[in-house]
């Protein structure tokens, strides 16, 4: 889509000047209430989850921080934390390792003494990294795969959907599991099995879009100026069917943290002591149902309104980038 | 028709084939070695050995697939490891239960449709926006957290409904008592409520897309009350494509819901596999992805050729 088509049909008489494709999305974006809430939450939650690397682009470490975390993977250290995530404390509190939120503890404290919020904290940057990483991995490879496949049709193509069409008929969750067993549990395993997982969707849904980019005349006048195919597949089509591929990728980020929870629910995502919001479920709900809601709750709360802030912005996002919604 | 029928079905075999083979390679590279962990505590390595050569595990990768491709194609499964069994007397003890689930979960899920049709119809207003809300929340609700939650409420606070197991032995699609019944409602609302949501999402999305259309303009401009233009015309239109999202989550959820599963401790497709794949049982693991696979591939073409004869604008060529 060309910036003239966007100027012609989303505006009014009184702007004189053509927005840009972003400007547009934007300015429909805007008008979302839901959308913007769910762009709130994912601003925040990339802050909380990226402290620790704002933290070091802006400065030298805090000398704060103990040693004990200091010693442990970049990870797992999470700045904001303010107890060591993984370090037990058997006299937390008066009651022993458990105690309920209190001042000194501010979302309580788990059956090893652990402070609730830093451990919440910490998974907040495995779930961010994981969601990133993962989803960055199916671009890789989905955005390589589905232009060339959409480009050159034929046996390309015939070869790239038939797997493409694998990768969609295995059971998704059976398929991370059967990965993840032989990859075994910890945190890069993750997202390795996740990405390399879900780029059949990016590939498909950009394939989609190549092909019918790939008849316009620009395109053709590309050609006719002797750009190569490469050239012209990821200079000139592929930032053209963009549009798509945002959504899928604020939906599929979303997508990966609910995996990457559900991995460690079931006990093969993240290796403990490390915290993830859904090692952290699963960790807990015994003492959830015991009454001790509070170990459980937060990181229930946390991952479902991440979840939300992605599901909410893939979708405003998507009727703003929609053609036929335009008004 | 019957030659994209004859398509989709050659590229079934592909799938299933691409789906196998990746299963075997995959539990070819898992560590540990299955006639070792049959053979016992302290096993001998002749047993060992015994064991290996009646399995067919000193074979080559190939030659054991070759030779499962052959049991498979004279409708054998293979035997179980573990249990020494036959797999198709295993799946046909889990697929009832499975089958319970999924069906219960998707009629759970279709009152997404009068739901999301009527926050359309009142598009702006404080009902619409504070349903879509908690829709786009129960959304992304995760399965086991949807199932935490509904076991302390209704098992534990409430003492309503029986939180894990399946009650009695499962046989048809229908649970057939009144115990296997309860003990299906929590799993299905924990499956069906965050289907309810999307399901309720897309059909909103749906038919304001409809709503917005000439033909309905058309129908309003010739004087049509709203009852009519809502239910004869824009009605059915918006809710086809809805319809085909119920269909394929049926396929994907009779293959079994592992995590449903685990929760509430169910049986189920989805336990068999995933205890399997811990005991690196090959033959069960094999047929459970075979079957979820197919289940899940037959619902997709089913859809498709009734979407096409549903709606005749739709062309099955590509």
């Amino acid at each position: 889509m060309t910036e003239e088509v966007v100027a012609t049909a989303g505006e009014g008489a009184m702007e004189v000047k053509p927005l840009s494709p972003w400007a547009d999305t934007w300015r429909r974006l805007k008008k979302n209430k839901l959308a913007l809430i769910g762009l709130v939450i994912i601003v925040i939650f990339l802050l909380v989850g990226g402290a620790q690397e704002i933290a070091n682009l802006l400065g030298p470490h805090n000398a704060s921080e103990s040693d004990t975390a200091a010693q442990r993977p970049w990870w797992q250290r999470g700045y904001l934390a303010p107890y060591d995530p993984n370090g037990g404390d058997f006299h937390a509190g008066p009651a022993g390792p458990i105690n309920p939120p209190s001042m000194k503890h501010l979302l309580g404290t788990d059956y090893l003494g652990r402070d609730v919020l830093s451990r919440a904290l910490v998974a907040t940057r495995i779930s961010l990294l994981v969601g990133i990483i993962a989803v960055g991995i199916a671009l890789a490879i989905g955005l390589s795969l589905g232009p060339i496949s959409g480009y050159y049709g034929g046996a390309v193509d015939s070869v790239v959907m038939r797997m493409a069409d694998i990768f969609f008929a295995f059971p998704y969750i059976l398929f991370v599991l059967l990965i993840m067993t032989v990859l075994g549990p910890g945190f890069r395993n993750v997202f390795i099995a996740i990405g390399i997982l879900s780029w059949a969707g990016y590939a498909r849904l950009n394939r989609g879009s190549v092909l019918s980019v790939k008849q316009v005349e620009y395109i053709e006048a590309a050609r006719a100026q002797g750009a190569s195919d490469l050239r012209i597949i990821f200079r000139h089509v592929l930032p053209n069917t963009m549009a798509p591929i945002y959504v899928a990728i604020a939906m599929g980020i979303g997508g990966a943290i609910l995996t990457e929870s559900a991995l460690s629910y079931l006990g093969i995502g993240m290796r403990p002591p490390d915290a993830s919001w859904g090692s952290m479920i699963t960790d807990y709900q015994t003492y959830f149902f015991a009454g001790q809601w509070w170990m459980l709750t937060f990181p229930s709360i946390a991952l479902v309104v991440t979840v939300f802030g992605f599901i909410s912005f893939g979708n405003g996002l998507r009727d703003a980038t929609d053609p036929k919604l335009k008004e | 028709m019957l030659t994209y029928i004859v398509r989709r079905l050659f590229q079934l075999i592909v799938v299933i084939f691409g789906v196998t083979i990746i299963t075997f390679v995959i539990m070819f590279l898992i560590p540990g070695d299955p006639a070792q962990m049959l053979a016992g505590k302290s096993p001998t390595p002749g047993k060992i050995a015994l064991i290996r050569s009646e399995l067919g595990l000193d074979k080559p990768i190939y030659v054991q697939y070759g030779r499962f491709v052959n049991r498979l194609a004279h409708g054998d499964f293979g035997t179980s490891y573990q249990t020494d069994r036959p797999v198709s007397a295993m799946l046909k003890e889990n697929i009832p239960y499975t089958a319970q689930l999924a069906l219960a979960a998707v009629l759970l899920e279709l009152i997404g449709i009068p739901l999301g049709i009527y926050s359309a119809l009142r598009q702006y207003t404080f009902w619409d926006s504070a349903y879509t809300t908690t829709a786009l929340i129960v959304w992304g609700i995760p399965v086991f957290v949807m199932g935490l939650f509904l076991q302390w409420t209704f098992g534990l606070k409430l003492n309503l409904l029986p939180v894990t197991g399946a009650g009695d032995l499962a046989f048809g699609i229908f649970p057939n008592s009144w115990n296997s019944f309860l003990h299906l409602i929590l799993p299905a609302i924990a499956i069906g409520l965050v289907e309810v949501a999307y399901i309720s999402y897309m059909q909103r999305a749906a038919m304001l897309e409809v709503i917005r259309s000439d033909y309905i303009r058309t129908a309003r401009a010739k004087g049509l009350s709203e009852r009519q233009v809502v239910f004869k015309h824009a009605f059915k239109n918006a809710v086809i494509p809805v319809m085909t999202i119920a269909g394929i989550d049926l396929g994907a959820l009779m293959g079994g819901a592992i995590i449903t599963e685990a929760v509430f401790s169910r049986p189920g497709v989805g336990q068999m596999i995933y205890s399997s794949i811990g005991a690196r049982d090959l033959p069960v693991v094999a047929a459970g992805v075979i079957f979820s696979t197919f289940v899940y591939v037959i619902a997709n073409l089913i859809v498709d050729l009734s979407y096409a004869w549903v709606d005749p604008r739709i062309r099955l060529e590509e």
